[in-house]
């Protein structure tokens, strides 16, 4: 087992080294102008250029530059090429947003997707499953942005019912902070309770057919235990598994269009402005930031699964 | 200087008895009337200002409040249309004198007065806020390089060096400045916030987190960037003709998107926008609520810049065609009808304006001739070379755009548009290596002079990167004359030959104008809009008049 | 149900194709024309397309302007019948190369193993790291200005190209890693080990054994990943990557609708509802595959992590 938790830690130090270089690569490779004059500002003189060529290493060789940078986005020490900001504060200002968000909604999801599922797989088969796979089917077609959009403008502006976007931090108050937050939270949960649903049904409909449930049921145990102590418990696990890996996903980039949609001014909101720019530093670090928390997540669920299931552990 | 995202200030300059500018709003002109005092206002810019150090400020966003932070030797009247223009002592006692030769000027600082930390002002502080501007390598090095020994301390490379130049005594407060040659405009560089008074300790770095303290009815007490940064009104201030401010606290929040910054003004949770409102709410905001909202003209230029470097702009028939087919009561719509239209590069109402009538190409706020354009292009042999059009993604450029692509298509050029971020956008295009054929442009003058319009055409001035002379417009007549205009000190004396200039911008169509944007001014329902909202022609909206009611 | 949804996805594909027979007899509009000052009879009288405060039309319900014009004049239906064009051919090209390349990769990996496994599933490990999003974001930004050119290959930038393959790859670990555990399975059985037995080399083995018993996964997931592709392409449009205007797409016409939900909502409404009735119109149809094809089937929903 140890020798299993090695091995994937030591692959996740791989992946998240090659997403670093893929990253740089992508804005210094391909030709998109001369960064050192975008940040010497209106009417500098060539050896304003210069200068600022040689303090950030863009004459440099790329992979010279490549440490330069990586060293300074490890560091903390990381500022962006146009507003000076530190890099670190930036994103530690944005995280508790993009959190609050990303956990809002996936406590949302999780509870909506698990009632709705457990509903479909009891009434498996008739009108109202039919119903609401139709609507669960629904929910994941909409596109996010649009649907934020809608909602922010005609509850939030028009109808006044919730704030028309924007974050009140939790600290200020928390009435207000969880007010602002239940537009965004709902458009970014109803994506994903749509597929929770239907997942957690097809899970309980196999847990169902199973030799346990048949024991259970055989010794006696009402429908409803059955239900809940064995059934669920173990239809529960896939879901789990997948929860981690979207929660993952979700805070490490899939909130940008949410948070931008509401103006949240979170880390995905703040990458996605400054990939705009063209600002490397930010863009790098958010996304190693992204791709680490998704990482680890899945690092962690594969460990639990190995733990869970001993034929996992020999691939 | 370029406007950043859609907020803009307006420049009126019409010295003296020149023709006064309409400018909306009820005031009477005068500077702005002491209101109701006290309270605390939340306004809003659509993005953070380039910088809040007045060594490097160079944009509308941070101009609009540097302005009453930082007050320079000279300064301009805070009134509204023509007053606007005029020249007043600021820091100093009087205007400067001007030596004969009109290489010296000099002035004495007002005795007594303090920085808004309360520490005193010296004579010596001016050198100190020049030397910052050219340490730092700010945009506004340029206006101060024909003081003498400014170069040489550029290359000496040491900040603490000394800029022979300019001579200070403490014990009189006078202040000598020596030039390489006569400059009829220093004495607008004198009023700029370059030349605001910081203290002689303010460091040699981009202080935009930590503002110094400066001279003016207001103090920057906090910042933060890309959020929002905070101004009090300053007790102890008091220099005759600048208004001491009603509100005690302006706090600037940074919202990106103008449709949020309209509805929070409808709501009453923001008191006042820099941007322009959205047309979606613009017209909401007209019909219901007027009583709080202006339109008002602005001295600037909206052109589709036509790089001559390359083809096919290289042919001035094909640019003819362009300035023959635009028609900008089209882009007037995409501007919610904030646009008027224009012939010339220099605007109507500073002096040098080329009055054309009628104009070469048309009635300027007419529809265009697509039909005698495409022919044009025919003729040219240009029918179908290939075109990219550069906008940027600010409010309303990416459709004015569109709108100039199909055109150009219309006439017969094969266009495609590319739509670049704000952020780097003038970069992009003043980058010669980018190739960028033609796309938008703006000009709002620095200070009430031709001089700033023109420079956009002068191939001296043309670069290898943050070139901008967009089109690079290289004409040996107009370089020559250009040259020999700036040392003179009577602008009104030699007004004809800048306009004979403009006109002859316009006979090569070196640039394709489109019209001069109208800005807004658009407050909450507890701010005393009738009294207490004055435009200056330069800096935009006066903070300092605001009040609440 | 799924069937008539299938049909629906097809109607939309024919409809998008017959955009260009609309603007020319129906519509007389070009989609990237402008027409700012232009106007129309309404009840017979002569109204601005757009009004002098930037206002468009909304829908007439007729001929012109059907739907209404956007800012610049434009007839929204139009550009919503060549938008459809775009965008379901960026998500239909989109889909079928990752098809391919995760066809290949989970094969490849599958059914060598170890370390050729290893290698296929770090690269899987680190495309499915990065935040999408801001991968496609950051691509399409970066070849805004300059474009790419990969040995001989050149891409515009802006073009389609650009977009499909980001696209395509995002999704790749998505569909690789069920088609690797199906071939992991497979691998073991007897007709594999017969074919090797008969002296069939590896690719004979893959593409002749394996394959054909993939083919029943790869239908199944087929019109997910072209319903994901076509979400994800209107979500980089949106953000100004991707199709960029003036060329229409779902995305970018949503992008520049939400600015004007006061006075035109039609700019953002009718892109969005059209979005939703495509992806919806798959996710039926392809859920009703799924259960004809492998009702046991999780693959779809992407549950099982080998």
């Amino acid at each position: 087992m140890t020798g299993f938790v090695a091995r994937r830690l030591a692959q996740m130090v791989v992946v998240l080294f090659a997403v670093s270089v893929l990253t740089f690569l992508i804005f210094n490779v391909i030709p998109n102008g001369d960064p050192a004059s975008r940040m010497a500002g209106k009417s500098p003189t060539e050896s304003q250029v210069e200068a600022i060529r040689a303090e950030w290493g863009f004459d440099e060789s790329l992979p010279v530059q490549y440490v330069k940078t990586m060293e300074q986005v490890l560091g903390g020490s990381a500022i962006s090429y146009f507003t000076q900001l530190n890099v670190r504060e930036e994103i530690v200002r944005g995280l508790p947003r993009t959190l609050s968000l990303a956990i809002g909604a996936a406590i949302l999801w999780m509870t909506m997707g698990i009632a709705l599922g457990l509903l479909g797989a009891l009434r498996a088969g008739r009108v109202s499953d039919r119903l609401l796979t139709f609507v669960a089917l629904a929910g994941v077609s909409l596109p996010v942005f649009w649907l934020g959009a809608l909602m922010a403008h005609y509850l939030g502006f028009k109808l006044g019912w919730f704030p028309n976007g924007g974050y009140v931090p939790l600290t200020e108050d928390p009435l207000d902070w969880a007010y602002h937050l239940v537009l965004p939270c709902t458009a970014l949960a109803i994506l994903f309770i749509g597929f929770y649903s239907r997942v957690l049904r097809s899970s309980v409909l196999d847990t169902m057919g199973e030799d346990f449930v048949r024991t259970a049921h055989a010794k006696g145990l009402s429908e409803r235990q059955v239900l809940l102590r064995h059934v669920l418990r173990n239809s529960l696990i896939p879901i789990v598994t997948l929860w981690g890996l979207d929660f993952g996903a979700v805070v490490a980039g899939g909130a940008i269009l949410t948070e931008t949609v509401f103006d949240l001014q979170g880390v995905g909101q703040y990458a996605a402005e400054s990939v705009g720019q063209l600002d490397v530093p930010p863009v790098l670090a958010v996304t190693l930031f992204g791709a680490f928390f998704i990482v680890v997540l899945n690092t962690i669920v594969d460990i639990a699964y190995a733990a869970l299931d001993p034929r996992i552990r020999v691939t | 200087m370029t406007a950043t995202r859609s907020s803009l200030t307006a420049l009126a300059l019409a010295l003296a008895t020149t023709v006064a500018i309409g400018c909306g709003g009820s005031s009477d002109g005068d500077q702005a009337s002491a209101g109701k005092q006290g309270g605390s206002i939340t306004i809003a810019q659509g993005s953070q200002p380039d910088s809040l150090d007045p060594a490097l400020a160079y944009t509308s966003n941070s101009w609009e409040p540097l302005w009453l932070v930082y007050t320079p030797p000279l300064t301009y009247r805070r009134a509204e249309g023509a007053e606007g223009a005029e020249l007043i002592p600021g820091a100093a006692t009087a205007l400067p004198n001007v030596s004969a030769d009109g290489r010296t000027y000099s002035f004495k600082i007002r005795k007594g007065l303090k920085y808004s930390d309360g520490s005193p002002v010296a004579a010596d502080d001016f050198e100190h806020a020049v030397k910052r501007v050219l340490n730092l390598e700010s945009g506004g090095t340029y206006l101060f390089e024909g003081i003498e020994g400014a170069t040489q301390y550029i290359e000496a490379g040491d900040a603490e060096g000394d800029i022979g130049g300019i001579t200070a005594d403490d014990r009189t407060g006078e202040v000598t400045i020596e030039l390489t040659a006569a400059d009829g405009g220093f004495s607008n560089v004198l009023a700029t916030t370059f030349a605001g008074l910081v203290p002689a300790d303010t460091p040699f770095e981009n202080m935009t987190k930590d503002p110094p303290p400066g001279v003016g009815p207001y103090a920057i007490v906090k910042s933060v960037p890309n959020r929002e940064f905070v101004m009090e009104k300053v007790p102890g201030f008091d220099i005759p003709d600048i208004p001491k401010g009603n509100v005690d606290t302006i706090t600037t929040e940074i919202v990106k998107s103008a449709s949020r910054q309209a509805q929070d003004v409808i709501a009453g949770d923001l008191d006042y926008m820099q941007d322009a409102p959205p047309n979606d709410l613009a017209a909401e905001i007209k019909a219901r609520h007027s009583d709080r909202y202006k339109e008002w003209p602005t001295l600037s230029v909206n052109y589709f810049f036509l790089n001559q470097a390359l083809p096919p702009f290289d042919d001035k028939q094909v640019r003819e065609a362009v300035n023959v087919a635009i028609d900008s009561t089209a882009i007037a719509r995409i501007l919610g009808g904030r646009l008027s239209g224009t012939c010339s590069l220099v605007p109507t109402g500073i002096p040098g304006h080329a009055e054309l009538d009628p104009c070469p190409f048309g009635d300027p706020n007419g529809p265009g001739d697509k039909a005698k354009a495409e022919q044009m292009i025919k003729d040219a042999g240009a029918t179908g070379e290939k075109v990219t059009v550069y906008a940027n993604n600010d409010p309303t450029r990416p459709e004015i755009g569109q709108y100039y692509t199909a055109l150009l298509n219309d006439i017969g050029l094969d266009a495609d548009l590319k739509v670049i971020d704000g952020a780097v956008y003038f970069s992009t295009i003043g980058n010669q290596k980018t190739k960028a054929q033609t796309g938008l442009a703006s000009w709002y003058a620095d200070f009430p002079h031709p001089s700033t319009f023109l420079q956009q055409v002068d191939g001296t001035t043309i670069q290898p990167t943050n070139n901008g002379n967009y089109g690079n417009v290289d004409d040996p007549q107009i370089n020559k004359e250009i040259a020999a205009l700036l040392p003179e000190p009577d602008l009104q004396a030699v007004a004809n030959r800048w306009s004979a200039l403009d006109e002859r911008v316009v006979e090569e169509s070196y640039i394709a104008p489109y019209g001069s944007e109208e800005l807004t001014t658009f407050l909450s329902d507890r701010m005393d809009f009738e009294n207490c909202s004055t435009v200056h022609p330069l800096y935009g909206n006066d903070y300092s008049s605001f009040c609440l009611k | 149900m799924a069937l008539a949804f299938g049909v629906l996805f097809v109607v939309l594909v024919l409809g998008a194709l017959v955009a260009p027979l609309w603007a020319s007899t129906v519509a007389d509009r070009d989609p990237n024309r402008t027409n700012e000052t232009g106007k129309i009879e309404v009840d017979g009288r002569q109204v601005d397309v757009v009004s002098l405060e930037g206002v468009p039309i909304g829908p007439q319900w007729r001929g012109e302007y059907f739907l209404g014009a956007d800012a610049n004049g434009r007839d929204v239906m139009v550009r919503l019948l060549y938008g459809a064009r775009n965008s379901l051919l960026i998500g239909l090209a989109a889909a079928l190369l990752t098809t391919i390349l995760a066809t290949i990769v989970g094969l490849v990996a599958g059914y060598f193993g170890r370390w050729v496994d290893a290698v296929a599933r770090s690269t899987l490990d680190v495309i499915w790291a990065f935040p999408v999003i801001l991968l496609g974001v950051a691509l399409g930004t970066s070849l805004a200005v300059g474009g790419l050119q990969i040995g001989p290959f050149e891409l515009e930038a802006g073009s389609m190209a650009i977009s499909i393959l980001v696209i395509a790859v995002v999704y790749v670990p998505y569909m690789a890693r069920p088609i690797r555990g199906e071939v992991l399975a497979l691998r073991e059985r007897e007709f594999v080990e017969a074919a090797r037995a008969q002296g069939a080399g590896p690719l004979r083995t893959m593409v002749g054994e394996l394959l054909p018993n993939l083919t029943s996964t790869i239908i199944v997931f087929a019109p997910l990943m072209v319903a994901n592709a076509i979400l994800l392409e209107a979500a980089l449009s949106f953000l100004g990557v991707g199709v960029v205007p003036p060329d229409p797409s779902w995305g970018n016409m949503i992008d520049a609708g939400v600015d004007k939900l006061v006075t035109a909502p039609h700019l953002a409404i009718a892109p969005g509802l059209m979005l939703v009735l495509t992806v919806l119109a798959l996710n039926v149809f392809g859920d009703g595959v799924r259960d004809a094809f492998d009702p046991r089937s999780s693959a779809a929903w992407g549950t099982r992590r080998p």
